[in-house]
């Protein structure tokens, strides 16, 4: 299960997607809003998205990591549009036969995606707001 | 002339005020000299350009990548999707 939504993520359809009768474990990533960064307070986030791209690079990094790993199972959603301090952006579930595995390749996971992923988040302040920086996506050769 | 599909978002959005521009750029262009013109014809994103990169069908490409009419650019500022 893969999705870019404006509506609030929702765990439980996702980890019913990841998980198979050959999983002994489920890892579920929540990434939320929080009130804070750099000493700044933040009272919301604005997020925006390269919609069709952004899904197909989901899908690359579940490849990847589906690749590296022995998973059974593995989903991603980001929500967009104007989120609150406390809801969640971010929602990536990996489900495996083992816990170590399920762990470590949700971690990779969720690295990858905000690696690769075209998404972007304004932090919106009291007395402004500004685009974040994050990662300079790498080209492949 | 190849005509350039261009699409902007997050801070490029905001300064440029559009979301998708058409840019005729001469035969033979590349991805560099799109970004070059973009900076002339909008001064405002200069700041922006050192660090963007750009995605064509849907995939990053180098800067050498020459463009074809048609072609469909998407402008990425440096990305931070997640929390």
């Amino acid at each position: 299960m893969f999705a870019i939504t404006r509506e609030p993520l929702d765990p439980r359809p996702l980890v019913d997607a990841v998980r198979r009768d050959e999983s002994g474990a489920v890892a579920l990533f929540y990434g939320v809003v929080r009130n804070e960064n750099m000493g700044r307070s933040v009272r919301y986030l604005e997020y925006d998205a390269y919609e069709a791209m952004a899904l197909k690079k989901m899908r690359e990094v579940a490849d990847e990591v589906c690749a590296k790993y022995p998973l059974t199972g593995i989903g991603v959603l980001h929500r967009i549009g104007r989120l609150e301090i406390g809801e969640t952006s971010l929602l990536v579930a990996v489900s495996s036969p083992h816990r170590k595995e399920a762990f470590e390749a949700c971690h990779e996971a969720v690295d990858r995606v905000k690696q690769t992923v075209p998404v972007w988040k304004k932090e919106v302040w009291d007395d402004g707001s500004q685009w974040i920086e994050g990662y300079v996506p790498e080209v492949r050769q | 002339m190849p005509e350039i599909h261009v699409r902007l978002f997050a801070g490029l959005h905001d300064l440029v005020g559009r979301r998708e521009l058409v840019l005729s750029m001469p035969d033979g262009a590349t991805i560099g000299q799109l970004r070059d013109r973009l900076g002339e014809e909008y001064p405002i994103v200069q700041p922006l350009l050192s660090t963007l990169v750009c995605a064509v069908d849907e995939e990053y490409v180098a800067p050498e990548h020459v463009l074809r009419d048609g072609e469909d650019v998407a402008l990425i500022p440096p990305i931070s999707g997640g929390s």
